[in-house]
């Protein structure tokens, strides 16, 4: 998903043509096109490093987790976990839009890595230390459009999700 | 539906990478003509009634589709011909600012033919029609811009035949 599909999407829905505004924003997106692709060369080139010094970082802080148990493939799975969703901004990056981030990486995240046993709490600490550590390696205005997508990661982490539990009154509550 | 931008983000993410070079070079010529594309819907739309107007008058009207046996007699099938022309210049102009012709596929094209044929609706007119229709536009938003969308009245033209 795109700004521009989104429009497209938005005007069939009406049987009509993007309004006057709509297409504004599809100009100005397009005009800020060369300065999203510069910005996602720049975050592949420092992806490894992000990665590699999170890492380290996160093992510092939480030492005793499935990446560090010594077990090597354990811990190329994580790196490359990280990677992908360091690409998956890259994405988002050149789509002016989260919604990459969202269909690829986000819906399902907690169920998978409930399925395979890694704790939320570690892979949210992770996340928070390759966040620490991409603000240190980019600029400040590379850090500004950059830096929201991990935090829409972190907060899918840290928020709570369904099921949700309802007040409706007395008796037994159950799960919505 | 795909635009030029999600077609190449789901093609590396099948991969799991980046953006290549080639398809960052994709991306940069679609994002500079972003201008040229808003400009010619912003044309397209605010004269699409006029459009469809000399579309049929140049394509179809004095022809013997619309006398007495023609498929376009009757105003009944004559209004439901302009209204398909109406659609076509619509989801034309959609697939020319998405830069991919993927909308047409799925919203106008997925069964047109068919049910064109169990209408008695010829498709021959019908071609002749949009090709009408991408003169008709061109010489309204520019050859440029003409060249964008024309691509994409073709690609309904090839879908028909």
């Amino acid at each position: 998903m795109s700004i521009v599909k989104q429009v497209i999407l938005n005007a069939d829905e009406e049987l009509r043509y993007p309004t006057p505004g709509e297409l504004r924003t599809i100009r100005s997106f397009c005009k800020t096109g060369e300065e999203r692709i510069r910005l996602a060369r720049t975050l592949e080139e420092k992806a490894q490093a992000i990665v590699d010094r999170g890492t380290q970082k996160f093992w510092q802080v939480c030492p005793k987790t499935p990446s560090n148990s010594g077990d090597r493939r354990k811990t190329g799975a994580a790196k490359r976990d990280m990677g992908w969703y360091i690409r998956l901004i890259s994405y988002c990056l050149l789509a002016g839009d989260d919604r990459p981030l969202r269909e690829i990486g986000l819906v399902g995240m907690k169920e998978l890595y409930t399925n395979i046993g890694i704790p939320l709490a570690n892979i949210l600490q992770y996340l928070r230390c390759l966040k620490a550590e991409a603000i240190a390696l980019l600029d400040e205005a590379e850090a500004a459009a950059i830096i929201p997508y991990f935090d829409e990661i972190i907060q899918e982490l840290a928020l709570p999700g369904p099921p949700y539990y309802m007040n409706d009154g007395p008796g037994e509550s159950e799960p919505v | 539906m795909q635009d030029a931008i999600t077609t190449l983000i789901n093609s590396s993410d099948v991969q799991g990478k980046y953006l290549d070079d080639a398809s960052l070079e994709n991306l940069q010529s679609y994002f500079r003509s972003g201008d040229l594309r808003a400009r010619a819907a912003m044309t397209i739309s605010a004269n699409a009634s006029m459009i469809v107007t000399k579309t049929v008058a140049k394509a179809l009207l004095y022809t013997d589709i619309t006398a007495p046996g023609g498929n376009m007699y009757t105003c009944r099938r004559y209004a439901a011909c302009v209204r398909d022309m109406d659609y076509f210049l619509r989801y034309g102009t959609y697939a020319m600012l998405a830069g991919d012709p993927s909308i047409l596929d799925e919203r106008v094209l997925n069964g047109l033919k068919e049910t064109y044929n169990s209408l008695g609706v010829p498709v021959g007119a019908t071609v002749r029609a949009v090709q009408a229709m991408k003169e008709v536009t061109t010489e309204m938003v520019g050859a440029e811009a003409g060249r964008e969308i024309g691509t994409f009245f073709d690609h309904i033209c090839s879908g028909l035949s």
